[in-house]
């Protein structure tokens, strides 16, 4: 019996507990080991971007719902929830995972395969109506995704006869879009996104058949077959931030060219890559470089301006300037003279007197930004406001100031007015 | 009722009404397993709340685990135990709570999983309290076997004992440890932490020992040659021991967990060559001059077979678990090639291999020889062009995306691969089923040796 009992012992109690001590408990008791700040991106007073340390803050009653949703459906089976610092993954997803981050996460949900893409980065890359019509049937919006569907998390809107998420649904896309939130507005400076360029490429028939193989891979489920915007997605589930754009107006939102004209290919290509934020329109940073060129050829057959109407000039977007609080305190004086408020509030909650009433040239209502969320469709950075607002939103009551101004230091004001808005105070 | 005969040690009717549930979870199982391969291809198929992917593939590690392997591997040791003491197993009235307990606990576990009771955690997802069921049984099983060796008639310990032991001191720890102490201990990084523990437990202090313990009883006595080395089995015995235990948290290298416990992980699991390779030189070793035995007798046949994909799948391992491998592949199918090859490939098909033994002996009936070779050449072809292409698609997809491919465009590569590979998991899993309804059809004959 002794043998019996020394392999019990030693072997079976013995080696088990060693390693659980030595991997298990000894790194959580060593104090180094458990860093529980994080690195966070927020806006300072004068709009600009910085990083600080600070914990990450416990899930609310509705997100804690989502993670269980996201046990119970099984999703971490296919999709991880840790950047690693190789194989360029803080290009393609974001930066990596950081010890603090996961603070209140139990079970943890690391995952080991990644049959769809790694998730500790998706809060705030898409737009919750993207989510929903992606859990509704994900091959709507990537024809060749491998998800399944997940159509118990919706209903039937009595108004609209579409689909909209149930109160798991919503749970599930409030845990979803919350999910690495504690490193804050890292998104507005993350290069690879925000600053994505390219060249154009020529109109050719490989350019355009190529454009629409890329285009009815990813693009015909919102912007439909004829470049109308009616896609199964939208016919099927309910769009509630924005519908997808109709190509065929010729009526483009985000240009470097003046009001009313068609844009640029470049401007086209920036929209592509860093996408619409809080609308359905995904960031495609990550396409070949070739497959966006060649898209943006083929949506432009579907408008005759594009060949009628070459686009006017684009306006120059000088550097801007280093914000101190004067140029912001100028800024909010500009704001008021110019009637911004009018429409986007006096403190720019999107909130003006006449904010009910605006309606897009298709007839939808729509709301003027509210610029307190820090959530910017035209993009992030201060040249991207500077240009919205200079050349105005086509097809939407966001006017053109270009010629208000008699020089580009008021421009810059209202602009890093516009990006204080969203400061993170006291966080 | 009496079971056995005067005289004879084993409890027949036990042995084979684990095998029986076998046969039952060796079928459903990889049926499951069939499904989600398909769905790789058809997302939509048979897709429903209750039968998506993410419903379905806990269902089907955990079938596979304590399902397939196992129930037979329980149902063996009620055949090992008494063979190798000498003397009928301790209390053989328990016998049969324990295995209406394990496999009554896990159908209804894997049932609720199907409904969306699931811990969260890998291999720990059935919920709580019911795998209480299972470490009740195998408290059961464990205090029979200790008795009985206490009151063995032989006087040494034969390594297959050796493991036995081991396999159920580990495991009843590690059940108790990762459903009921993992899941409500520790938040965050620290979770994950304890959780690759428990994970990679499951697979090295369980399925390797319990299997191992198969392989060194059925091989000799299949091959009627004795062991090649007994010293060379301690060696394997003692470096599993010591360094199993050390390489969970290479499921997540690269991550926040501390980089020092994931080069100790790392190195742990280079070590484990040790082990594979004093295992395969002694069961070669077995076979020396002996070779015939490779081509008449299944049990042979099929541990040998095993054998050879237990070396590629270990050694696969262990380089995978190297950081410059894992940069392209891990997250990709050359894990999933990995897990396949050893614990279907090694484990599974050696307690199929001493079915092919153990049944005939404890039922007295003979099964079809065609329908053996035919389900043999299946298990065998299938596996190996499963792992294959696994691995490839690993290799492929690991290191497109590390060229800065397109997450989907990567899938998009993927696809025709992932059909192949459910031709090779349909051609191995009839060949599985196979076995269970060869063996529950044969025609009982008198004369067969117990
Ligand atoms: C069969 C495996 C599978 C399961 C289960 C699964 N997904 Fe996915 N998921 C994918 C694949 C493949 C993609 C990439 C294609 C696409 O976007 O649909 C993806 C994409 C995503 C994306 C977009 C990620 C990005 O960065 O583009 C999100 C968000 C997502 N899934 C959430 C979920 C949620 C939430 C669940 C559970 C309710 C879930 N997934 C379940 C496979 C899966
Ligand atoms: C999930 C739905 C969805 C998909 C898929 C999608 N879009 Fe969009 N897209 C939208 C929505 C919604 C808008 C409008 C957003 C708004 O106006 O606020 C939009 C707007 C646009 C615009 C107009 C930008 C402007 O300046 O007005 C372009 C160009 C565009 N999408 C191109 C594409 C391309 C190219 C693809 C495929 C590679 C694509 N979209 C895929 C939903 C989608
Ligand atoms: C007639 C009403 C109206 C006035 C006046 C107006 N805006 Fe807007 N603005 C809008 C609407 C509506 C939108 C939202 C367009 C959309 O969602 O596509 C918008 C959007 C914007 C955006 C884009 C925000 C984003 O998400 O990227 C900026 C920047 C902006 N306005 C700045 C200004 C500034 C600065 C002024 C004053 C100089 C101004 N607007 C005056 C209606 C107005």
């Amino acid at each position: 019996m002794k043998s019996a009992r020394v392999i019990a012992l030693i072997a079976g109690f013995g080696f088990l507990f060693l390693a659980l001590a030595v991997q298990g408990i000894f790194p959580y008791v060593m104090k180094e080991a458990g860093p529980k700040t994080v690195t966070r991106t927020v806006r300072t007073e004068v709009g600009e971007l910085t990083a600080i340390g600070s914990a990450a803050r416990p899930y609310t009653a509705l997100e804690a719902q989502g993670r269980a949703i996201y046990i119970r459906e099984g999703c971490w089976y296919c999709h991880s929830m840790y950047l690693r610092p190789v194989a360029g993954e803080d290009r393609r997803w974001g930066p990596v995972a950081e010890f603090g981050e996961y603070t209140h996460d139990l079970p943890h949900l690391f995952g080991t395969r990644r049959i769809g893409p790694d998730l500790t980065r998706v809060g705030g890359k898409y737009g919750d109506d993207w989510h929903a019509a992606h859990y509704f049937d994900p091959r709507m919006v990537v024809p060749d995704s491998v998800m399944p569907r997940f159509t118990w998390l919706f209903t039937k809107d009595a108004a609209s006869g579409k689909q909209v998420l149930n109160e798991e649904g919503k749970a599930l896309v409030a845990f979803i879009q919350n999910i690495g939130m504690s490193r804050g507005k890292w998104r507005d400076s993350f290069p690879y996104q925000i600053l994505a360029t390219g060249a154009s490429s020529i109109q050719t028939e490989v350019s355009l058949s190529h454009g629409k193989a890329v285009y009815l891979r990813r693009c015909v489920g919102c912007h439909g077959e004829k470049g109308d915007g009616k896609g199964s997605a939208v016919s099927l589930v309910l769009f509630r931030v924005a519908q997808p754009r109709d190509f065929t107006t010729g009526a483009f939102k985000f240009r470097t060219t003046p009001s009313g004209s068609v844009p640029l290919d470049s401007d086209l290509f920036r929209t592509i890559s860093v996408g619409i934020r809080g609308s359905a329109m995904p960031p495609w940073f990550n396409l070949p470089e070739e497959d966006r060129r060649d898209v943006i050829q083929y949506i432009k057959t579907f408008s005759r301006d594009f060949e009628e109407f070459p686009p006017g000039p684009p306006i120059e977007i000088p550097r801007p300037p280093k914000p101190t609080p004067d140029l912001i305190s100028r800024g909010k004086k500009v704001f008021e003279e110019m009637q911004c408020k009018e429409c986007h509030g006096a403190e720019g909650r999107g909130d003006g007197p006449s904010s009910n009433t605006l309606k897009d040239d298709f007839g939808n209502r729509i709301p003027p930004a509210n610029f307190t969320t820090g959530i910017f469709k035209s993009g992030p950075r201060p040249e991207d406001i500077f240009r919205t607002f200079m050349t105005g939103l086509n097809g939407t009551p966001m006017p053109s100031f270009k010629d208000a101004f008699t020089s580009p230091d008021d421009g810059w004001a209202i602009t890093f007015y516009v990006l204080s808005l969203s400061a993170d105070r006291g966080k | 009722m009496k079971n056995h005969s005067e005289g004879e040690l084993v409890d027949n009717k036990i042995v084979s009404t684990w095998m029986i549930w076998g046969f039952f979870w060796a079928i459903f199982a990889p049926a499951i397993g069939i499904l989600l391969s398909l769905k790789f291809n058809y997302p939509d198929l048979l897709s429903t709340q209750y039968s998506h992917f993410g419903r379905l593939r806990p269902v089907h590690v955990n079938g596979v685990i304590f399902g397939v392997f196992s129930t037979i591997f329980l149902g063996l040791v009620y055949y090992m135990v008494p063979k190798l003491t000498g003397v009928r197993m301790y209390r053989e009235a328990w016998s049969k709570y324990a295995v209406w307990l394990w496999n009554g606990t896990l159908l209804v576990a894997l049932l609720s999983v199907l409904f969306g009771y699931n811990k969260g955690l890998e291999v720990a997802e059935l919920p709580n309290p019911l795998p209480l069921g299972l470490i009740a049984s195998l408290a059961i099983i464990g205090v029979q076997v200790f008795m009985s060796i206490a009151r063995r008639n032989e006087e040494k310990i034969y390594v297959s004992l050796w493991y036995i032991i081991a396999a159920l001191v580990w495991t009843g720890i590690n059940l108790v440890y990762g459903n009921f102490v993992v899941p409500y201990a520790a938040p965050g990084v620290n979770n994950a932490a304890l959780h690759g523990l428990f994970l990679h437990y499951v697979v090295g202090l369980w399925i390797t020992p319990a299997g191992l313990s198969v392989v060194y009883f059925f091989l000799p006595v299949a091959a009627r040659s004795p062991l090649y080395s007994h010293k060379l089995s301690l060696v394997g015995f003692w470096s599993l021991a010591f360094f199993y235990p050390f390489v969970g948290i290479h499921h997540y290298l690269f991550s926040p967990i501390p980089a020092w416990t994931q080069t100790v992980a790392i190195v742990a699991s280079v070590m484990l060559i040790i082990p594979v390779w004093t295992v395969v030189v002694n069961f070669f070793g077995t076979l020396r001059g002996n070779w015939s035995k490779f081509h008449d007798d299944f049990t042979v046949k099929l541990i040998i077979f095993g054998a050879v994909m237990y070396f590629i799948g270990s050694t696969q391992g262990s380089v995978e678990a190297l950081r410059s491998v894992q940069k392209p592949t891990h997250f990709t199918d050359f894990v999933i090639a990995h897990s396949h090859a050893t614990v279907f490939g090694g484990y599974v098909i050696w307690v199929l291999s001493a079915c092919y033994y153990v049944w005939p002996r404890v039922t007295g009936a003979v099964f079809h020889e065609s329908i053996a070779k035919t389900s043999t050449w299946m298990i065998m072809l299938g596996i190996s062009g499963m792992v294959f292409i696994l691995t490839l698609q690993g290799l492929i997809q690991g290191t497109v995306l590390m060229e800065g491919a397109e997450f989907v465009d990567s899938i998009v590569s993927m696809k025709p691969y992932w059909l192949l590979r459910t031709l090779a998991g349909i051609t191995m899993d009839i060949g599985i089923a196979l076995v269970g309804v060869n063996l529950l059809m044969g025609q009982r004959k008198t004369g067969i040796e117990p």
